[in-house]
């Protein structure tokens, strides 16, 4: 039985019965603009553009004809497209309130899996298969520790850290694994680039868009939002919490599997040292896009803003000669910067 | 890559056994999976230091995690060598990068009272305490490769020369540029925080400056890993649109390196790698690419070790040199392998 | 206590608004030396955020505080501890794993060159225990291993280890038995004969009669009676003065008792639910267009009562049945799927998503409705969103704002709306009007009555006496986990709620 349902007194008609004489939803209240504006790109997103438009003139004043090539152009978008697609599992992770330390290592175990000789003679597929499934068992053992153990999502991903690297390590003793099947290398070539796009980076776009449909368009994204920004008001809205929580960490993990195959493609092999620190750099791009570290509120687009500044500085740094030491004050600086940057923002809210 | 698979010696004509100093003890080192039933060959070729069997020797090894290609390959020319002798027993512990782990399965060693030890430290400053008290306990101590910070601290140094392969490197370039005019040089270098790094750097900035014709334009650090080789050397690639010459210290990071260069499609320089990869010699035997050569840093070194080891439990001298006592210090030669006699090394390849 | 003495402490006028509440509109207040000073008050009059001013917890925006007769600036706890003013808090903040000494002295450990002096801190904690009464307690002990007891006077050794003029104590009796609440009495005569003040903070009346000196009573966050004597004063005047309101509020007409046919399944059924050491086995039973109020004071177990039913604790025996149909225990999800709907207590807490917009808040329980495949068709949930708070007359009617930035009241509308998208049958409403203004209850008051009218079975709780009796057709008293009385709410007046409530304060 719905309410409503039952006898309705003449005088008060009930509540949430359409009513024929019922004005449209108001608009909202803002000028269009404003809007447009703020669907596309929060504050957070646009002062990385502004971040990548200053680097991308430091680059045309530095290195004119090499920067701002197609060529290179290409290859920014290729090296972030392998940690593009770690960060936006771990978004969304951070944006449910969690954390995942074991996303490099979860690369390291599905690149080391899916390169084995014995692997490789199921041909591409086979090592896609490997690596998608090994990427998604590894975030199932997340999720089913965090939310069923209950563990803290620190300590559950730290062991998963360590457990996953040694497994790689155990798998090729140390050793290079060499991939030999010529459609996977092939995919990496010049010769497979869609209209002067690598396929690497159509990967990437492809994960990007799915991920902002997913957090921005259904229910899934939704109730991720919800237990990140409050785990008890999202438990007594009826939520399932601890399902959410075992899917954001599975998706995490999935996503760790299609960047390691990307990784195989792009170095042609696997090699236990595999997705070192991808960790790190993808929650520092995760945060100075925008997401909060404590969940309920961030953004596919900030992501993989941060992870294309990220890539840019790196870049500049090659293409100048400058030595490594350099690059990582700078990408230091830029974090802090983005961070009060935040803050900044968010005082100024209403 | 089967690691126990059959082992066979190629022609041992080692630094410290006689022969040419050119070529240290080469054994092979594991992973050639294919390479089975070749025992006869490895009958005739028993290990040629000291022919006739000595008292027996328990000898104690203990490395680092075998975490990289060239770490496995230490381990196993260690093994191996060690089976080759009837009276030699290895006991090897489990690697560890950890410090006070590693301390402690040497401590484990001594207390079990092996007659030698074998020592890769995982930071040679870090375990010099140790291996003095090997050496106050009276266990001959044989450092391998990561010096110890006191020469009291061991028996007997055995490694690679860091500076030696720059330099093997650097003129090899050279003389492979001697009739290019403005020669553009590019370096693909290990972790700048690693020393080894600075001396590799060192050696080939040293060797460059005999040929004024070359200008070295571009050094950019990589980890040492596949990954970062790759990335690495896509920017460098980027960043120099046109150069003659590439050395790169690392063989792993240089299966990265040739990925990016490949994906670039760039052909017009020579590339010299480091350490003595299997799949680095695979490639320069096949000449299909632009990789020409590979200095050597050899990890047959912990086979020979382990024969000075053995030289030391039975307290003989090593053969081809006149003295009575093995050397306090052996520093190995970093040779350069090219096509022409990349069929000598491809046995010491490791994977 | 007759003070031609400085008074140790002064408030004179002092305000705190939060957004949407003003919690504290002007209170002053003396204590002397030497004396028990209670505060009383319901719920929301103000008396937690009085303590938080007085401790250096927070700020005060307006007003004056004066120790021993010099206007000071308590900035932060630390200041406020170097006065000499210590608080004991209801949930005793000690380090659950450090022994009583290390708790005694955190903060101000006795050192020499930066390494803690052991001996001293334990001599002098043994010291301060036996002059408490509980020389029994080893300084050694883990503090975890302390009973509730044992816990609070580990806090008050620590208040006096700081050599505190003014302890506040916020409901201290409230986790003791009757003999270790005895003992508590003895250490506060002994203290306040030694010249220490003492705030004292409790709902129960008698033991105010018995330990206290004088009398201030807090509502809507100002001091409607100051030092009034505590032994003298009729109850029936405190609690006038802590009930009494300046606005009768209006309640919506309670439609004529219906005659409902015998045997008609009720829309919520509870039988036998209990929970060990919150609440005694419970069973109610509410019809369709039924409000039922469960009346109690705060650790009546309330609100446990309610978030059992709700699924959001589990019960130790007994079930909940909605529409006949046994509920799986324990299980929130499984509690909203059959039609039950919760606005909580902690609205901010446990009820909104703060940095998310009116109609995300308003659509979470309901997304099935508005999705196909997992994909939401955003425009029909903003337009279901829209029409609620709507109808609710939500203020400001944008439902693409930050639910952060309405006032208490539209807040609660939001948290209604919520389960009036999701066609909830059975409405648990835990203190609805907390934090909400005047305006604002009146219209919530009319809802509560409408969806009621629309079928829906409520249960409310509220510490508002005159709230349950004006709203609801039934009332469950509730007073220490037991049912004490239930009557229909037209038989019950307010003094007779609160005789009930407080427990044996019968004029």
């Amino acid at each position: 039985m719905t309410h409503g349902a039952t006898s309705e007194p003449a005088s008060s008609p009930p509540l949430g019965k359409p009513q024929p004489d019922a004005p449209p939803p108001p608009a909202p209240g803002k000028p269009v603009g404003r809007v447009l504006l703020g669907r596309l790109a929060d504050v957070h997103s646009l002062s990385l553009i502004g971040v990548l438009a200053v680097l991308a003139i430091i680059g045309a004043i530095t290195k004119p004809d090499a920067f701002l090539s197609t060529d290179n152009l290409q290859l920014i978008l290729t090296q972030a497209s392998v940690i593009g697609v770690v960060t936006v599992g771990v978004t969304f992770v951070i944006i449910g309130g969690g954390i995942d330390l074991s996303v490099g290592a979860i690369v390291a175990l599905a690149s080391v899996w899916c390169t084995t000789v014995a692997t490789q003679d199921y041909g591409m597929a086979g090592m896609i298969f490997t690596a998608l499934i090994v990427g998604l068992g590894c975030g199932l053992v997340n999720g089913v520790l965090i939310a069923y153990g209950p563990m803290v999502p620190f300590v559950a991903t730290l062991a998963m850290l360590a457990s996953a690297r040694g497994l790689a390590l155990q798998i090729t003793e140390g050793r290079t694994q060499v991939v030999s099947v010529d459609a996977v290398l092939d995919l990496g070539g010049r010769d497979a680039y869609i209209f002067g796009i690598p396929p690497l980076v159509l990967i990437f776009a492809g994960v990007t868009a799915i991920g902002w449909v997913l957090l921005n368009r259904t229910t899934f994204g939704r109730r991720t939002v919800a237990i990140g920004g409050n785990p008890e008001a999202a438990r007594l809205a009826g939520i399932a919490v601890k399902r959410q929580r075992l899917m954001i960490y599975a998706l995490s993990g999935l996503c760790c599997g299609i960047a390691a195959f990307m990784l195989v493609v792009l170095s042609g092999s696997g090699q236990n040292t595999n997705g070192n620190l991808y960790e790190l750099n993808a929650i520092a791009a995760a945060i100075i896009g925008g997401t909060l570290l404590s969940g309920g509120r961030g953004t596919i687009i900030g992501s993989v803003l941060g992870v294309l500044v990220f890539t840019t500085i790196t870049n500049l740094f090659t293409l100048n000669n400058l030595d490594s030491a350099g690059q990582q004050i700078a990408q230091g600086a830029i974090i802090v910067a983005a961070v009060l940057l935040q803050r900044r923002s968010a005082a100024q809210q209403p | 890559m089967s690691a126990s698979s059959a082992r066979r010696f190629a022609s041992r004509r080692g630094l410290l056994f006689g022969g040419a100093a050119a070529s240290a003890g080469v054994l092979l080192a594991g992973c050639t999976s294919n390479d089975t039933g070749d025992d006869e060959e490895d009958s005739q070729q028993a290990p040629a230091a000291e022919e006739s069997e000595g008292p027996p020797v328990t000898i104690g090894f203990a490395g680092p995690q075998a975490d990289h290609g060239w770490l496995n390959a230490i381990n196993e020319n260690a093994r191996s060598r060690a089976e080759t002798y009837a009276d030699v027993t290895l006991e090897i512990t489990e690697g560890s990068n950890d410090t006070a782990t590693q301390i402690g399965q040497i401590e484990t060693l001594i207390n079990s009272e092996v007659d030698v030890l074998v020592i890769l430290p995982a930071d040679g400053i870090a375990l010099t305490q140790i291996g003095l008290t090997a050496m106050r306990a009276g266990i001959p101590v044989i450092n391998l490769d990561r010096i110890f910070d006191s020469p009291q601290a061991y028996r007997c140094w055995i490694g690679g020369d860091n500076y030696g392969m720059g330099l093997n490197a650097g003129h090899f370039i050279g003389e492979q540029l001697r009739d290019v005019q403005n020669a553009r040089v590019v370096e693909l270098s290990g972790p700048d925080n690693l020393e080894l790094t600075g001396q590799r750097t060192q050696g080939f900035d040293d060797a460059l400056a005999n040929y004024p014709n070359i200008e070295k334009v571009a050094r950019q650090a990589a980890e040492f890993t596949v990954e970062s080789g790759q990335e690495v050397m896509s920017g460098l690639l980027q960043a120099q649109s046109e150069f003659d010459a590439l050395w790169n210290h690392d063989d792993d990071q240089g299966v990265g390196a040739l990925r990016a260069i490949d994906q670039a499609g760039r052909d017009e320089f020579i590339m010299v790698g480091g350490a003595g990869a299997r799949s680095a010699m695979d490639a320069i035997q096949a000449d299909n690419s632009v990789l020409k050569a590979t200095v050597l840093y050899p990890p047959t070194m912990a086979a020979s070790a382990i024969d000075l080891a053995r030289a030391l439990g039975q307290a003989k001298g090593i053969g081809g040199l006149a003295e009575f006592e093995i050397p306090s210090s052996v520093t190995l030669y970093s040779a350069v392998v090219t096509k022409e006699n990349v069929e000598q090394y491809l046995p010491t390849g490791f994977n | 206590m007759e003070s031609a003495q400085t008074p140790l402490l002064t408030l004179t006028g002092i305000t705190k608004s939060f957004p949407g509440v003003r919690a504290l509109d002007g209170v002053d207040l003396d204590v002397a030396p030497g004396e028990v000073h209670c505060l009383l008050g319901q719920n929301g009059a103000g008396k937690s955020t009085l303590i938080k001013v007085i401790s250096g917890a927070q700020p005060p925006d307006t007003g004056e505080l004066a120790w021993q007769g010099e206007t000071v600036a308590i900035g932060s706890p630390t200041a406020a501890m170097r006065l000499g003013i210590a608080t004991i808090y209801q949930e005793l903040d000690l380090v659950e794993h450090l022994s009583v000494a290390e708790n005694v002295h955190l903060g101000h450990e006795a050192s020499s060159a930066g390494f803690i002096r052991r001996g001293a801190a334990r001599a002098a904690t043994a010291a301060l225990l036996s002059r408490l009464g509980h020389p029994e307690i080893s300084p050694d002990r883990i503090v975890s291993t302390l009973s509730a007891a044992g816990r609070q006077v580990v806090s008050m050794a620590r208040a006096l280890s700081h050599e505190a003029r003014l302890i506040i104590m916020d409901e201290p009796s409230a986790v003791l038995d009757p003999d270790e609440v005895g003992n508590l009495f003895r250490i506060v005569r002994d203290l306040t004969s030694e010249g220490v003040a003492i705030v004292y903070i409790s709902h129960r009346l008698e033991e105010i009669r018995e330990i206290g000196d004088r009398v201030t009573v807090l509502k809507d966050g100002r001091a409607v009676a100051r030092g009034l004597p505590a032994g003298t004063t009729e109850t029936r005047e405190i609690v006038a003065l802590m009930t009494g309101r300046d606005i009768e509020y209006a309640f919506p007409e309670r439609p004529a008792p219906q005659a409902r046919e015998s045997g008609a399944t009720p829309v919520l059924a509870v039988e036998g639910l209990s929970r060990r050491g919150e609440f005694a086995p419970l069973d109610l039973q509410i019809q369709a267009g039924e409000i039922v109020g469960l009346a109690g004071l705060v650790g009546s177990g309330r609100s446990e009562v309610l978030e059992t039913i709700y699924g959001a604790r589990r019960p130790d025996t007994g079930r909940v049945l909605v529409e006949g149909r046994p509920l799986r225990p324990g299980n929130v999800t499984a509690a909203v799927r059959a039609g039950l709907g919760l606005a909580p207590e902690e609205r901010k807490g446990q009820g909104l998503f703060l940095l998310d917009s009116v109609t995300r808040n308003v659509s979470i329980s309901s997304l099935p409705r508005f999705s196909r495949g997992g994909w939401i068709d955003r425009a029909g949930e903003r337009g279901a969103a829209a029409q609620f708070t709507r109808e609710l007359s939500l203020r400001p009617a944008d439902p693409d704002v930050q639910i952060r930035t309405l006032s208490g009241g539209n807040q609660q509308k939001a948290v209604l709306a919520r389960w009036l998208l999701r066609h909830c049958k059975v409405l648990l409403l835990d203190e609805p009007t907390r934090g909400v203004d005047v305006g604002a209850r009146a219209e919530l008051y009319t809802l509560i009555r409408r969806l009621a009218d629309d079928g829906v079975a409520v249960l409310l709780v509220s510490s508002e006496i005159p709230e349950v009796l004006g709203l609801a057709d039934r009332v469950l008293v509730l007073r220490e986990g037991q049912v004490v009385h239930t009557a229909p709410a037209r038989e019950l007046d307010e003094h007779r709620v609160l005789d009930l409530v407080m427990e044996g304060s019968q004029a």
